[in-house]
């Protein structure tokens, strides 16, 4: 059945052009890229051949493949024509299968070498014969590994022509991959500190609609990766305006510069987050450091070390409060150097309908946010950063890195009326004045909630306490902990509190959060569906939650209506559908010129209810 | 009753028309399935009580646990299909599939026709038998990408999925869906 917008494996979003070309791993395009190659003169048979040699590892593929991009592929002959200024002077090397670059194959072994050192770790520990294997190990692994590096980089290619991306792979199973240019959505070019050392970065493509990176190119010269950016820039600009937006000098990023942030001002962005990574460097420090050696060292400073636990003995409290101290100095200090290493040098530009960031100190990272897959406004703070006014604005977005879980910073430190500005230049919307509160019935089922949970802690561990523990006055220390029951209490109320709702025309405004405080902003256009949902204790106390799914939201902290009064949430529910059903329908009115037939009464699906009696 | 006639703002579309049920043997299926599970908890307890029947310091008596895990789970087997089955309800309506679920916790979704990136109708063995198909939609969103509506006859499920494709087709706005 020819599903109407679908592809069994592929991602499905339908084409615009409607040429049929899903973006996602086309096994082989060298049909498709042949009529370019007749515009580089210099060596139009070694593409043809490489090609014809993956033809036929996949010939299941070729049926189709031809046919969808062939004429396609010859109207695309003009363009790649006429403007040789561009394509033959900075690009006509790029158009032939192209490896990556030979420094890559460095970077590789440097990178295999961790994993080397685990293999060897026992014999580093303890050089005996006993340990032998280890070294037999790494001989057979650097036979595998070596050769497979070398394999690889030899194996790989890609190739830019004015139609698509070729990118062949894989030393054991070919893979050829074409992505369509038109499909591209962002090119990204990341140059952690090793490569940039080296002048190398890593370029990876996105199209729209695939949750993945489509492809990568790890390594190539940082001076390739921006000449790939500017021709497939001008390649997509080709097609629509002129060349007046064939942008960009050496990676220069044109457009209006929106947000940066000066060193002060990352400094500063720094010092209100906390970061616990310190716990894990200080865990992967004893780990790379012999434990016999650092039990000596204590065993030699025994004088001192006794002299400090006497201290802690005597004062405990001083101890504790000395050691959160520390815990809080640690974690402020590694938030200011995360913060440092990511947004060091942050710049945000408009350019267009798309935005462009830079930012970073040793990896420095480079990316386009086109403004149209921006699905949902989040503003973020902590209570420290609100206190004085910090907020951080973030978009959530589809198909786009996924490692930021599909939320994208796009300025990291500044003040409320800075990031509500900048949202506005996102995309426009209107603050609503007054946001209603969730039913205060939710303070008492919070409660209940970490009361029992605080039990569900305190309980077992009060029961299994030893006898020749710490008892403060008698009792096992965890049952001290009921004396939380107040702070349990006050918590439920903050939790209250920050949360409220709004919903207007242009969407669904939620705020939520104690100590992550969000603001999300989902406009009605990307409403994708509307949910109540009532558990057991919720419907004994008449609530429910509402919640609107957005495509990419994040699986935890996503934004929903927790506990609002059963009607008022169905209400809502309604209001919000009916507000999406009239949006759509006045856009079909809008492009065809008249109401949506297809809900006419007749036309309507209907079921037929004789059979399911 | 039909008539969802949706205002400038508010849809009604959650007191729009009455909802369908669904086919009456998907609580049989159910069963079955739920049955399969007390079973392959039944023989581990009856392995444990076997092993133990003559040991001295038996602290069950000889039976009782495998007795337990039997006796509950033929009453879930049997007292939560029905439970789940009069919990669901659907409606596939002019602009959208309504559906409502959940004995735990309750769920009503509105998947508007035009979000829904495709639809399938699936089958396993035990649905086979009783010629019943399921209707899976999928949308672009994360939380709940996916809707199923179990326990439809099959060829309802497959007009069903026909009547959403033709919707989608015949959708005149060629946007991005995301």
């Amino acid at each position: 059945m020819p599903s109407p917008s679908t592809h069994s494996e592929s991602e499905s979003v339908p084409s615009p052009q409607g040429d049929g070309t899903p973006a996602s791993s086309q096994e082989d395009a060298a049909t498709a890229s042949s009529p370019e190659e007749g515009a580089v003169p210099s060596s139009p048979e070694e593409p043809s051949t490489s090609g014809e040699g993956e033809q036929g590892n996949s010939e299941e593929a070729r049926g189709d493949v031809p046919s969808a991009s062939d004429p396609s592929a010859s109207t695309e002959k003009e363009p790649s024509a006429d403007a040789p200024g561009v394509s033959s002077a900075t690009l006509g090397d790029v158009q032939e299968p192209q490896r990556l670059h030979p420094l890559t194959l460095l970077l590789r072994v440097g990178q295999s070498l961790p994993a080397l050192f685990v293999i060897l770790l026992p014999t580093l520990q303890n050089p005996s014969s006993e340990n032998v294997f280890s070294v037999v190990f790494s001989l057979l692994y650097g036979l595998v590994a070596l050769p497979a590096i070398v394999l690889q980089y030899l194996r790989f290619s890609y190739r830019i022509t004015p139609k698509q991306i070729v990118i062949q792979k894989g030393v054991l199973k070919r893979q050829n991959r074409s992505i369509p240019i038109e499909r591209i959505q962002n090119i990204q070019i990341e140059e952690n500190l090793v490569a940039r050392l080296l002048g190398l970065a890593k370029v990876t493509i996105e199209t729209a609609g695939s949750s993945a990176t489509e492809g990568s190119l790890e390594y190539v010269s940082t001076s390739d990766a921006h000449d790939i950016r500017r021709a497939v820039r001008s390649f997509q600009h080709r097609g629509a305006a002129d060349a007046d937006e064939a942008d960009g000098d050496e990676g220069e990023p044109t457009g209006e510069e929106l947000f940066s942030m000066a060193l002060p001002h990352v400094l500063l962005s720094g010092a209100f987050r906390f970061s616990l990574l310190y716990i894990a460097l200080v865990f992967s420090a004893f780990q790379l450091v012999d434990p016999e050696l650092i039990v000596q060292r204590v065993l030699r400073s025994q004088g001192r070390i006794d002299q400090i636990t006497e201290a802690m003995a005597a004062h405990p409290g001083l101890s504790i409060l000395a050691s959160i101290i520390a815990a809080g100095v640690l974690g402020w200090i590694s938030g200011i150097l995360i913060h440092l290493a990511r947004y060091y040098n942050f710049h945000l530009w408009l350019d267009g309908d798309k935005l462009r960031k830079r930012h970073g100190l040793f990896t420095v990272t480079e990316g386009t946010i086109p403004l149209k897959k921006v699905q949902t406004l989040i503003l973020r703070t902590n209570p420290l950063m609100r206190a004085f006014g910090w907020y951080e604005l973030e978009v959530q977005t589809v198909g786009m890195n996924v490692d930021e879980q599909g939320h994208r910073v796009v300025a990291p430190f500044a003040q409320y009326g800075d990031v509500l500005s900048l949202a506005r230049r996102i995309r426009s919307f209107e603050l609503p004045d007054a946001f209603g509160n969730v039913s205060p019935i939710t303070i008492r089922r919070r409660f209940a909630r970490y009361s029992m949970a605080l039990a569900a802690v305190l309980v077992p561990s009060a029961y299994f306490w030893p006898t020749d523990w710490w008892m403060p006055g008698g009792l096992a220390l965890p049952w001290w902990g009921f004396t939380l029951i107040p702070f349990v209490l006050g918590w439920a109320v903050l939790q209250y509190r920050n949360h409220d709702y709004a919903v207007r025309d242009d969407g669904l405004y939620i705020r939520r959060g104690v100590l992550a405080h969000y603001l999300w902003i989902i406009p009605t256009e990307k409403h994708h569906v509307f949910h109540t949902t009532a558990t057991i204790f919720q419907r004994r106390l008449d609530l429910k939650t509402l919640f609107v799914d957005t495509a990419g939201a994040a699986t935890f902290a996503y934004p929903e209506v927790i506990d609002l009064p059963a009607d008022e949430a169905e209400e809502q529910l309604d209001r919000l559908y009916g507000r999406f059903q009239t949006l759509y329908r006045a856009r079909i009115e809008a492009a065809t010129g008249a109401p949506d037939t297809r809900l006419d009464e007749e036309e309507r699906p209907q079921l037929s209810v004789a059979e399911d009696s | 009753m039909e008539t969802s006639s949706s205002g400038p703002d508010r849809s009604e579309v959650l007191t729009g028309d009455a909802l369908h049920p669904l086919d009456t043997s998907i609580t049989s299926i159910w069963t079955i399935k739920l049955l399969g599970l007390a079973v392959l908890l039944f023989l581990p307890a009856l392995f444990y009580d076997l092993t133990h029947m003559f040991a001295p310091d038996a602290w069950l008596p000889f039976g009782v646990l495998s007795g337990t895990v039997l006796g509950l789970g033929l009453l879930y087997g049997i007292a939560w299909p029905r439970l789940r089955y009069r919990s669901w309800g659907f409606a596939l309506r002019p602009e959208e599939l309504y559906v409502e679920h959940g004995v735990i916790t309750n769920v009503r979704t509105v998947v508007p026709l035009r979000r829904i990136q495709h639809v399938d109708v699936s089958q396993d063995l035990i649905e086979r038998e009783y010629a019943l198909g399921r209707l899976v939609v999928h949308t672009a969103g994360s939380r709940s990408s996916d809707v199923v509506v179990p326990g439809l006859p099959l060829a309802e499920a497959e007009r069903i999925r026909d009547e959403v494709k033709r919707f989608i087709l015949e959708d005149p706005l060629t946007e991005d869906p995301v």
